[in-house]
């Protein structure tokens, strides 16, 4: 027999606030945390805004005095903010943990490259006329200007590095990166590692920051983001007929996942129950998706087996919806295709973006959409998805369009899809 | 829970291109490592490299899929060309074999997988742009102080020519992305199944087998590609850990005996490059396909050291309690171990702390230590995917190789300084990772 796996603990790091109940308020009233990008200056890029964790003091919020993170990532200061209230709200400070049953698995993302040193090293280092750099002048200035520290630290490990040096986590410890489906899939692998026996509870979810100038050259290379640069608000417009690509965001979610056993033995208080988790590879393209929806159909499928649940149980899908013409799309009809069966047809299931809100958090966005959800779950509230004005005929399902929904809310699904195809879905449901 | 056996292996290495070539240099006792010649490091102290022979990437894909290789980093390269192995050495006709081998190949007793029911799980490390091609564009908007200036990197102040980022290709970041390894690798073999990347440094592969096994073990997928490559042979790789002090400087006259693990003399890592890319499938699956059984995956363990992202555990206790996890997970005894394969990085500190940890396990039992990276270096994430080839191979042929460049153990330790002869029975692999992610592995030999 399996075991069953519990949600205790929350927490996250977003372009909304830094705090759950304050995040959840601004999420349900519709508000936006996207804005003209301060990071660096990004006034000629294709793309001048971005969604921004703003006014976080890492440290000093998460109370995280220590030297041993001194040298942190952004992307780690950020899962280290999450972590310390996802571990306060289980109720986990100061208890008596078998070290070795406390695991960490992140879908962390690593950080970008040190930018200064970096460009200056390359560009000092490139002979004029020259077509390749000479690397023994790049050498040497690479040695003095590099730091061993923050470069080791941009590591895609390190934030699980920090986690187990800050909470004693001694069990399994491991992170994905499957780019925007990673923390999606952290949870779901770990929620496994709690069903096999190997721990008793695992610090899991993502977190990642590609807000710097070569993170939105990428995807502004690939024409994957918006461009809508005279209304920042308005940019991120999933299933909107007029959507124009995605919005780069940053930041963390954490949830501490528990066996069943654990937390009702400790008297944990219980937010909600993982039931399934589904994964697949479209095995298609590096860049799109299958046309079809082939992986997030059976992504889907395979969450709802694995749960032992049907259509008619979910109450909400929380979706990948990124706001690309594409993925928006191939999304609904891929739900279409799963929730045929489901009594009064696939319409009657209500499902919203928060990326029209916060932007996408890329490998931690999954992280925290599981976060809304469990919070849906406990308030009988959808949110919304923003910025829906123009219904497209592609997209013909119901998005819970600009305002909060009171629902009855039992179980949820969660969607993430990344580049090169990977699918993963988890279906969460409230604690019985 | 259903048995998983290992059918396939595929390889990627200093040694040579393929599995084969690996182990035979294993068996020898030979080193791989030599003088970087990748690029120019005469500005480092550091100058040794274990580094892949000249391949052609194209000839490990069907023919419409080589134009991908031009979005290939050298990481994923690697692993495209261990998977082809892999699949091959497994008798398996994905999609891939059957569009450049044609379905003839199905007579010679190749077997054609439901796609949905193969899954993918290979470690990635933090892939490093080019900095020839990333430079290149930067010199386009370079400032007269010598600074990167972002609003000509961003947008061209003479509109008749690109600017600094419209100088990179369109698909630049999908080079880079870690996940590509399997993305690539699931497309040109048609697995549609579980996929993900492990990016755990060195102790990935050992981490994605378990997982990809358990997948196996629980139902969702009968098949697996698993495993890890990487290559740290990059001027950033060079730089990042001669700063780290992770490198000999020692050996740059004797490049091959620089990498010396478990060895009092050791005095350093060597970076390397490669990988490995293993066939897992459920044993149901490989008999009733009648599939050669290389050996049976018998259980895994992971911990995390915890102490520090640059520090080592003296006590090598959580590395310990790994070996143990997998032990209990293999219901065997560390009696039952017959070759034991540590991490081996031949860094004074960290070879000391898997010796304690050895020692803690195995007491005064002399199980032979084997340190399989001695003529290769340290290639990140494929790094442990190469021990567990090593390990999969002396259950095949029931032989112990030889330790490379290790002519004075580390006292305790049983360290052979020539091949053995088994029997063999069971292996265990163990790797830590820099940021003290520990994966430990047994494999035993197969039987019925």
């Amino acid at each position: 027999m399996r075991k069953r796996v519990v949600i205790t603990g929350m927490g996250w790091v977003t372009p909304l606030g830094f705090e759950i109940e304050a995040v959840w308020r601004r999420m349900l009233a519709g508000e936006s945390g996207i804005a003209p990008t301060t990071l660096f200056d990004a006034r000629t890029f294709p793309t001048t805004f971005s969604a921004e964790v703003k006014g976080f003091d890492y440290l000093a919020a998460a109370g995280l005095g220590g030297k041993q993170h001194s040298a942190a990532s952004r992307s780690t200061l950020f899962a280290l903010g999450a972590a310390k209230q996802a571990w306060a709200m289980a109720g986990l400070a100061g208890a008596k943990l078998d070290p070795y049953m406390v695991g960490t698995y992140l879908g962390s993302g690593e950080s970008g490259v040190d930018f200064d040193p970096f460009t200056r090293t390359g560009l000092a280092a490139w002979p004029a006329g020259a077509n390749e750099l000479d690397m023994k002048v790049w050498g040497t200035r690479a040695m003095n200007a590099f730091d061993a520290l923050r470069e080791v630290e941009q590591e895609p490990n390190m934030p699980i590095t920090h986690l187990a040096m800050e909470f004693g986590a001694r069990g399994p410890a491991l992170n994905c990166l499957t780019a925007c489906a990673a923390s999606t899939q952290a949870i779901g692998e770990a929620t496994e590692i709690i069903r096999y026996g190997d721990a008793d509870i695992m610090i899991s979810g993502g977190a990642h920051s590609m807000i710097h100038p070569f993170g939105v050259t990428g995807f502004n290379r690939l024409t994957a983001l918006s461009t809508m640069n005279d209304n920042p608000r308005a940019a991120c417009r999933p299933f909107d007929a007029t959507r124009g690509g995605f919005v780069l965001g940053e930041g963390a979610g954490v949830v501490i996942l528990e066996s069943l056993e654990h937390a009702q033995r400790r008297g944990a208080k219980i937010l909600a129950e993982v039931m399934g988790y589904g994964s697949s590879a479209d095995a298609h393209a590096v860049t799109d998706q299958h046309p079809e929806g082939r992986g997030a159909i059976v992504a889907m499928k395979e969450s709802l087996r694995d749960a032992e649940m049907g259509v008619n149980d979910i109450d909400y899908i929380n979706a990948h919806g990124t706001g690309t013409k594409e993925n928006d799309s191939t999304e609904s009809f891929a739900i279409k295709q799963v929730f045929a069966a489901r009594t009064g047809g696939p319409a009657t299931v209500p499902i919203s973006s928060i990326k029209s809100m916060m932007g996408h958090l890329i490998a931690a966005a999954g992280a925290v959409e599981l976060i809304t959800c469990v919070l849906a779950i406990r308030d009988g509230i959808l949110p919304p998805t923003a910025n829906y004005a123009h219904p497209d005929p592609e997209c013909d399902l119901d998005y819970v369009p600009n305002t909060a929904r009171k629902a009855k809310v039992d179980a949820v699904m969660s969607n993430s899809f990344g580049f090169g195809g990977q699918n993963d879905t988890l279906i969460a449901k409230r604690f019985v | 829970m259903r048995r998983v056996v290992i059918t396939g292996v595929g390889a990627v290495s200093p040694h040579g291109l393929g599995a084969e070539a690996y182990w035979a240099a294993v068996l020898a006792g030979k080193s791989s490592t030599g003088t970087l010649t990748r690029f120019d490091p005469s500005a480092f102290a550091a100058r040794v490299a274990g580094q892949v022979p000249a391949f052609k990437t194209q000839e490990f894909m069907p023919k419409a899929y080589r134009k991908a290789v031009r979005i290939m980093a050298r990481d994923i390269e690697l692993a495209v060309v261990a998977a082809d192995f892999a699949v091959r050495d497994a008798k398996l006709a994905t999609r891939g074999v059957l569009e450049s081998s044609g379905e003839k190949i199905l007579s010679d007793g190749f077997f054609k997988p439901d796609p949905t029911r193969v899954g993918c799980n290979i470690g990635a490390g933090m892939i490093c742009a080019d900095l020839n091609e990333l430079t290149a564009a930067m010199v386009v908007a370079r400032n007269d102080d010598g600074t990167l200036s972002l609003a000509k990197w961003g947008k061209s102040e003479d509109a008749t020519k690109p600017s600094g980022m419209e100088s990179l290709t369109p698909l630049w970041l999908l080079k880079y992305l870690p996940n590509m390894l399997a993305c690539h690798v699931s497309i040109i073999h048609d697995t549609q199944g579980p996929s993900n990347t492990i990016t755990c440094a060195q102790a990935s592969a050992g981490l994605a087998l378990a997982e990809a096994a358990r997948t196996i073990m629980r139902g969702n997928a009968d098949v697996a590609l698993v495993g890890g490559c990487e290559s740290k042979v990059h001027p950033m790789g060079l730089m990042r850990w001669t700063k780290l002090d992770r490198l000999t400087t020692e050996h740059n006259a004797d490049p091959e005996r620089a990498c010396r693990p478990m060895d009092e003399q050791a005095s350093g890592s060597v970076l390397a490059e490669g990988g490995a890319v293993l066939v897992i499938e459920s044993l149901e699956h490989a008999q009733k396909r009648g599939a050669k059984i290389l050996a049976e995956v018998a259980g895994m363990g992971a911990t995390a050291t915890g102490v520090g992202v640059r520090d080592t555990e003296p006590t090598g206790q959580a590395m310990a309690a790994a070996m143990n996890k997998a032990l209990k997970d293999a219901h065997i005894g560390a009696d039952a171990i017959s070759m034991m394969v540590p991490p081996g990085f031949g860094m004074k500190a960290t070879d000391l702390a898997e010796a304690a940890a050895i020692k803690t396990i195995f007491g005064p039992r002399p199980v032979p230590v084997v340190p399989l990276r001695g003529g290769i270096g340290d290639c990140g994430a494929g790094v442990q995917a190469l021990d567990l080839v090593g390990g999969v191979l002396a259950l095949r042929d029931q032989g112990i190789p030889p330790a490379v460049n290790c002519p004075r153990p580390i006292a305790g330790l049983n360290v052979p300084a020539g091949k053995m002869n088994g029997p063999v029975d069971a292996v265990l692999i163990l790797a830590s990772a820099l940021g003290g992610q520990n994966s430990a592995v047994i494999l035993k030999r197969f039987v019925a």
